[in-house]
């Protein structure tokens, strides 16, 4: 009888043992841990190397060096999502901070924000997080989860970040909630053999990247009267890179997004309209509501498009084996061939989880990442983008990033601060698709506005 | 006999306890991850309840706007017509094709029996990569054949155009939904008790009289379980959806289950998405529980 009750006693624990495992916290293999390196007192440094770090220690806050373990989460941004690369940022930074250990989880676009807002809903937030304003100012931050980085942005930091770039990272209200790494501008791109054979080359120009909307039009239809049917494709199945459809439309006429103070979305302008119905109306054009971006960009490295509007270099860079053409990375038409691009900022966030250990440490982490001298390099580097102040040129002798860093004067508004911007992104990729299967442009434009803003006030 | 008595309703206590222990952990896990969450998802659905902020009581506010919205009454008829027309295909198709192979010899049947519960043991991403290729506009080999044989003038946008887009996903939904019942099917056409089936032979009775009156009522509660599972599975159509068509075109595949994702982890609108999840879980149970009455009357 004892026996039989020792092992009912038993089976029960295991069982409840085996729920215990189930509820864990989730260790997927997603996540890495960068140990950090040995305590310093084991660490035999060279000369040099201590005199480097005892720099770098000087340019760090005074009360960083505490012990604490902290978590970064990083969205896809070039090498910023490969475990290889970040893991030896980190054990950089383990070099000079020992006591902060660093655990990173890499999310992608499709589950990314999903595991963040579940795990913000469980308490359960990341300390650091690597993305854009959109959203950590405009969404998190603007929910009051992000900390205020008011004491990373010092006077010298504002005197050498660009000005575009410190305004996208801040609130209406004037708090930052993100410390910028990077940045990019967002492209298009075409297949300069296509263009060639179709005697299309002649309305672009080359050098500088750029064309003019009426030459845009010539150009589109050499192709498609070269036989090629599907010039370019005004893609709509999601959000997936909406900024390339968005930049296309505003820059055509010169329309705008939203207004300068991004309070108000303005895609109702009759440039926007006009820039619409312009796209409707073009051979080789077509509204598509099967694809997003992404399969715009693996239909134009396969030669089914003659023209991507979702690029930038890290689309050249990841797609060279597909590739067997020449690309032209290109600015988008505008009518005076002065374009205004979207651009990409990304930088770091620290969520407020209420500890102050692991706040100090996450900004240790960031001032390390994006302001040591040496590192900052590094780190930028691993994103296949560009500073987002003055470091050099960091890139020189790579004939691929220096033909891509003509386009970064031309960057545009960072309207993506708006409110309401997670509707207004669903919204417009609706409208697309309204237009696409034949709703007066006026009346798809206009609904879109209405619910944009609606969600806007909303907010 | 008192002493036996008491001995044995001491035996009954003992044993009654162990019962309850086994079931602690079952229990515990029903109650944390079912009944908690239902309870909750129908308190929520009260409150305007965003992410980091106060909720806010506003009664059946969330109800109300529920039954305004275009969106959402157009993701109620598009899961509708998923349900309307899935649950009976999926029925017929898989018990027609277990019909077929479930006599077979051993291995033909396996092979058949793994080849059709192939879908439903790979990932839904896997599956909608390649019906997406398949659907591909410009070079899916539907349009290829189409085409070529001159079932279609020029190619389809399958999944771009409303016309053809819930079809689409009904027709994955269907190669994703058969597995199970066509094995279910193959067990329970195996039980059914040959003796009567001989005897009804050798008094005359056709291959569609045996089936119709002594195999059909006797794998009726495998037909229950397959159709509740089915309409349960059809109502929570998701993945594809997400995967595939992010509800459009126009909202032309917008379910009820995506409509209700899009809005607690897109827009943080949790309350008005648990009170879609109130209304798709009381839908669903009232269907079931047709289901059931049909099948007792029987």
């Amino acid at each position: 009888m004892k026996k039989r009750k020792f092992m009912a006693l038993a089976l029960s624990c295991v069982m409840v043992g085996s729920l215990t495992a189930c509820g864990g916290k989730d260790t997927g293999t997603n996540q890495t841990t960068a140990d950090p390196a040995p305590a310093s007192t084991e660490k035999a440094e060279t000369p040099a190397e201590t005199k480097e770090n005892t720099d770098t220690q000087t340019a760090a806050p005074a009360d960083a060096a505490q012990a604490a373990e902290i978590t970064l989460w990083t969205y896809p941004i070039g090498s910023w999502g490969d475990s290889a690369t970040v893991d030896g940022l980190i054990a950089n930074f383990n070099a000079v901070y020992p006591d902060i250990k660093v655990t990173v989880e890499y999310l992608d676009y499709t589950n990314g924000d999903d595991q963040i807002n579940t795990a913000i809903e469980g308490k359960q937030a990341p300390d650091l997080v690597l993305e854009g304003p959109e959203r950590l100012v405009a969404n998190w931050g603007a929910r009051g989860l992000m900390v205020d980085l008011a004491d990373l942005w010092t006077d010298d930091a504002k005197a050498v970040i660009y000005d575009s770039v410190q305004n996208a990272c801040k609130s209406n209200d004037g708090v930052f909630y993100e410390y910028p790494l990077c940045m990019t501008a967002h492209t298009m791109a075409i297949n300069r053999d296509l263009f060639e054979a179709a005697d299309a080359l002649q309305y672009l120009d080359e050098a500088t990247g750029t064309w003019t909307t009426e030459n845009f039009q010539k150009a589109v239809q050499a192709v498609y009267d070269s036989g090629q049917a599907a010039v370019g494709v005004v893609y709509c199945g999601g959000q997936g890179g909406d900024q390339g459809t968005r930049a296309l439309v505003n820059n055509l006429y010169g329309g705008t997004f939203t207004n300068a103070e991004h309070t108000e979305y303005t895609a109702n302008s009759e440039e926007n309209v006009k820039a619409l119905e312009l796209l409707k109306s073009m051979d080789g054009i077509d509204f598509d509501a099967s694809l997003v971006g992404g399969d715009e960009i693996n239909m134009f490295c396969n030669s089914t498009f003659a023209m991507a509007f979702c690029w930038n270099v890290s689309q050249e860079k990841n797609n060279l084996e597909k590739i067997n053409f020449e690309v032209l990375p290109m600015a988008f038409p505008s009518e005076d061939g002065r374009p205004q691009l979207c651009g990409g900022i990304w930088g770091f966030g620290i969520f407020d989880n209420g500890d102050p250990a692991k706040i100090q440490a996450a900004k240790t982490f960031i001032d390390f990442m994006a302001n040591d001298e040496k590192q900052a390099i590094e780190s930028v580097k691993a994103s296949n983008y560009w500073p987002v102040k003055d470091l050099g040129n960091i890139y020189e002798g790579d004939e691929l990033m220096t033909e891509y860093a003509k386009f970064v004067e031309y960057m545009g508004d960072y309207y993506q601060v708006v409110g309401g911007w997670a509707e207004a992104r669903t919204a417009w990729w609706n409208m697309l698709q309204q237009i696409g299967s034949g709703t007066d442009v006026k009346t798809a434009v206009e609904e879109f506005v209405t619910t944009a803003n609606t969600a806007t006030s909303a907010q | 006999m008192a002493k036996s008595n008491s001995m044995s309703k001491a035996l009954v206590r003992r044993e009654t306890i162990a019962g309850y222990a086994f079931m602690l952990p079952s229990l515990i896990f029903f109650l944390g991850f079912v009944i908690y969450p239902m309870v909750q998802c129908v308190f929520t659905s009260l409150f305007d309840a965003t992410m980091n902020r106060e909720d806010i009581f506003i009664g059946f506010a969330n109800y109300v706007e529920l039954f305004q919205d275009k969106v959402f009454l157009g993701a109620l008829k598009n899961t509708v017509i998923i349900v309307v027309v899935s649950v009976p295909v999926t029925c017929i198709f898989s018990l027609w094709v277990s019909s077929v192979i479930y006599d077979l010899a051993g291995p033909a049947c396996s092979a058949f029996r793994c080849i059709f519960y192939l879908p439903v043991v790979t990932g839904s991403v896997a599956v909608a990569v390649v019906w997406k290729w398949m659907f591909n506009n410009y070079y899916g080999i539907f349009n290829y054949i189409g085409t070529n044989t001159g079932l279609i003038e020029k190619n389809i946008n399958w999944l771009g155009d409303e016309k053809f887009a819930l079809g689409c996903i009904i027709l994955i939904l269907l190669t994703t939904s058969v597995g199970q019942p066509i094995v279910l099917y193959v067990s329970a056409l195996n039980n059914v008790d040959q003796s009567l089936v001989e005897a009804a032979e050798v008094d005359g009775a056709t291959k569609f009289q045996c089936f119709w009156k002594i195999k059909w009522p006797q794998i009726m509660p495998t037909t229950l379980y397959i159709l509740v599972i089915t309409t349960i599975n059809s109502f929570q159509c998701f993945a594809l959806i997400q995967l595939l068509t992010s509800g459009g075109p126009n909202h032309s595949t917008d379910t009820i289950m995506y409509y209700i994702y899009y809005n607690a982890f897109k827009l943080y609108r949790y309350g008005y998405g648990n009170a879609m999840g109130v209304v798709l879980a009381i839908i669903i149970a009232l269907l079931s529980a047709a289901q059931f009455k049909m099948a007792e009357s029987k």
